[in-house]
């Protein structure tokens, strides 16, 4: 079995469309810092840095090496340093890399960063589309917005989910961030204010859309021996994992439903011996990079029967006061600097299990999910954290 | 550490020059057969998969969305270390030690379709280093010549390195090339960045490599022969050119203690029976034996010289050929490792030397602005 690992320091940068106030190191360090500051350890009790980063969409390519300095992962020793890049889920792969360098027993500190300067990009649809097959699908404009278009339209014609239902979730995740000091956007309006957005994508309106941010993320991962001497409450690592769809858009049958998705969780949940998510998880940060992607990720992840998840939202119960908040932070709906958004869902979820996600704290939190998709929806991770060890 | 880590399979591609009518994930798909096939595996067998390589490379976002179906990894946990595939090994290894997993295939590929210099240009900071137009064999060049200054290297012992691998590389059938060159035609080619001419740097190659890992229980289950993970190490150093003692690979240095310590290797001239290391440039090997301890600083071109790195040497370098006959830019590091693997087993036909203990060695080539990372690997013959 794996060793035991635990997250013992969060840091976050403010994100904005364009941090043009720092340079590159400048806005990483203003994540790892904190991070190191929160974990109470100084750059030399780092034994080994991994970094997240889709370098297409930065200004400049494989930026880990510039940021090396802000990293602590030079120096005299010349430090383990890793590079991950997988989509949208690079931030979730940067967590799981960071977990097996502890759970592997070769480094007992380590130290995982995640950034993007998406403001750098000059449209970042269009480099996704060049993620896509140049032969068959590139032509058609797939990217993110028109994938996540076609599970709205599939979700609305298979289980009658309404414009007014996602309408309710971005109202519900801008609200969410107008409690933390993070957030890309922070800003209040309602379901009228959502439904006369403009139309981007049928029947994704610009309120169901993500931003496009600047901003970096950092967490300190130790081992069980380490973590317990740093940290006053770690957040433990009580389950991890991530799943590979296949590669054609035109390949996948049902976007009605996040069928790779609930596989995956049902793998994670049975390492972490979950048996009923929606009784045992307090919290849980998605990606929701699209409204109608929140109702999907409710159903493969077990909180309701699938086709019911618009219910959940309706009845308040994935509020701030229902049974299972989602997305306390606001979520990449409210801040989305791609490579780190996988990341930052762990940190929000590590602050709310270690009690320290001031104004935007549930209570009494024991076990929070946090998870990200990629890869025009073909990636996704998961990783469940927990007041206990495992 | 909960379990030892084996290397299983090996596959690769019959690789090339560039063009041809196949996309990089179809080569990643015959090197991930090839490595099944060796190993006695199925797709069904794989736990996890990893890929390497850098996007603006290969002028794909989110590269690994192909590669990784390619590679037998639908439905798999998966990740890609966007770096050279040296370091998606280092990620395997540690998977598979944590327990977490059994069994992993490691792929690496070489199909740039991006413009190299351009790529690696874009890989440095705006203000500084992008605006005096260095490029990755413009920033090698400096390593060069301030490695052949410092320490008064020639250009003809770079050339014997030049000629020692090509002639190497003539005994792969799988080397892009596989013609031997003479210290004259060395010294007669174009020079491009001074002092480096055109045949001390690489080609550019199409095709790729898989690695199959897996844990100690399982390799003794289903293989007769194998290679032991006896050691790893990985390590950075700073990206400012300025701070960097451009005459030595420093970052190298760290990355081998590492791996020397974890495999109890303290005398590696005498310990290590072969190595593949990454000849991005013919001085770079050069560089690479002082780094790795084989040598004293400055020393290298005489252990070149009195014969002992070539194929009747006491420490045969690169019996492959190395990255001067096959350079599958991010899939080169794993090439070594690949072709460390077949000689600890064996199975290196034409090429093979006697050997029960191998080190490979791979860099981050086109990522950041000096050789700026390094990853080594030791393996051993399984008894």
């Amino acid at each position: 079995m794996p060793r035991r690992v635990a997250i013992v320091g969060v840091g976050l940068t403010r994100c904005s469309s364009w941090r043009r106030d720092v340079i590159y190191p400048e806005l990483v360090y203003e994540a790892t810092s904190p991070a190191l500051q929160d974990a109470g350890i100084t750059p030399n009790d780092v034994d080994a840095v991994v970094y997240g980063s889709m370098d297409p969409f930065d200004g400049v390519n494989a930026p880990e090496k510039w940021n090396v300095d802000a990293c602590a992962a030079a120096g005299m020793l010349g430090k383990p340093y890793l590079k991950i890049s997988t989509g949208g889920t690079t931030g979730g792969s940067a967590a799981l890399a960071a977990y097996y360098h502890v759970a592997s027993g070769l480094y007992d500190v380590v130290l995982a960063v995640a950034s993007q300067r998406v403001g750098e990009t000059l449209e970042a649809q269009l480099v996704l589309n060049t993620a896509v097959d140049p032969v068959y699908e590139r032509g058609f404009g797939v990217g993110a917005i028109t994938v996540a278009a076609i599970q709205a339209c599939s979700h609305m014609h298979a289980y009658g989910t309404t414009e007014e239902d996602i309408a309710l979730v971005s109202v519900r995740n801008h609200e969410n961030a107008l409690n933390n000091p993070y957030a890309h956007l922070r800003v209040k309006f309602s379901v009228q204010d959502a439904l006369a957005s403009a139309m981007l994508s049928w029947p994704l309106r610009l309120s169901d859309c993500c931003p496009s941010s600047d901003g970096a993320c950092a967490l300190v991962f130790a081992s069980e021996e380490r973590a317990r001497k740093l940290a006053r409450q770690p957040a433990w690592v009580r389950g991890a994992g991530q799943i590979t769809d296949n590669y054609f858009t035109g390949d996948r049958p049902w976007y009605e439903d996040w069928d790779s998705l609930a596989m995956l969780a049902r793998r994670v949940y049975r390492l972490a011996k979950i048996d009923d998510p929606m009784r045992e998880i307090d919290v849980a940060e998605l990606y929701n990079a699209f409204t109608i992607q929140e109702i999907l990720e409710y159903e493969a992840l077990g909180f309701c029967e699938k086709g019911k998840g618009a219910e959940l939202v309706r009845q308040g119960v994935t509020a701030m006061d229902g049974q299972l908040p989602v997305c306390p932070s606001g979520g990449v709906l409210s801040t989305n600097p791609i490579g780190a958004s996988g990341l930052i869902r762990v940190a929000e979820a590590a602050l709310q299990v270690m009690g320290k996600a001031d104004q935007r704290q549930v209570p009494d939190v024991k076990t929070a999910l946090a998870h990200a998709w990629g890869a025009t929806i073909g990636f996704h991770t998961l990783m469940i954290l927990d007041r206990e060890a495992p | 550490m909960s379990s030892r880590v084996c290397i299983v399979g090996v596959g690769q591609t019959h690789h090339r020059g560039p063009g041809g009518n196949l996309a990089y994930h179809e080569f990643a798909f015959e090197a991930a057969r090839a490595a099944l096939e060796d190993a006695g595996l199925t797709r069904g067998d794989l736990d996890t998969v990893l890929a390497s390589g850098w996007d603006v490379l290969d002028g794909r976002t989110i590269s690994d969305m192909h590669l990784v179906p390619a590679a037998g990894g639908y439905l798999k946990d998966s990740a890609k270390v966007a770096d050279d595939g040296i370091l998606a090994f280092a990620y395997a290894y540690m998977r598979i030690a944590s327990g977490a997993f059994d069994t992993a295939l490691v792929v690496g590929h070489g199909h740039a379709e991006g413009p190299t210099e351009l790529v690696s240009n874009v890989a440095l900071d705006p203000f500084f280093y992008r605006p005096l137009g260095v490029g990755v064999t413009s920033s090698l060049a400096l390593q060069a010549s301030a490695y052949a200054a410092h320490y008064g290297v020639s250009e003809d012992q770079a050339a014997g390195v030049v000629v020692k691998n090509r002639r190497h590389g003539a005994n792969n059938p799988y080397a892009h090339l596989t013609s031997a060159v003479t210290r004259d035609e060395v010294l007669a080619s174009k020079m491009i960045a001074w002092p480096l001419r055109d045949l001390d740097c690489r080609p550019q190659s199409v095709g790729a490599v898989a690695v199959i890992l897996t844990s100690d229980d399982r390799a003794r289950r289903i293989a007769s022969r194998w290679a032991t993970v006896e050691g790893i190490g990985w390590a950075t150093e700073s990206y400012y050119i300025g701070a960097t003692e451009l005459w030595r690979l420093g970052a190298l240095t760290s990355a081998a203690q590492r791996a020397y310590r974890m495999a109890g290797i303290s005398d590696p001239v005498a310990e290590l029976d072969l190595a593949e290391v990454h000849d991005i440039t013919s001085y770079h090997e050069l560089m690479a034996y002082e780094a790795l301890g084989w040598a004293e600083e400055g020393a290298a071109g005489r252990l070149l010289e009195e014969g002992a790195t070539s194929m009747e040497g006491r420490l045969p370098v690169n019996p492959s050929g190395g990255a001067l006959s096959t350079n599958l830019e991010a899939g080169t590091g794993l090439a070594r490792v690949a072709e460390a693997a077949l000689q600890v087993t064996g199975r290196a036909d034409g090429r093979q030397v006697e050997a029960r203990t191998a080190l490979a060695h791979g860099m981050s080539a086109l990522a950041g602005s000096i050789a700026q990372a390094h990853g080594v690997v030791i393996l051993r013959r399984s008894e």
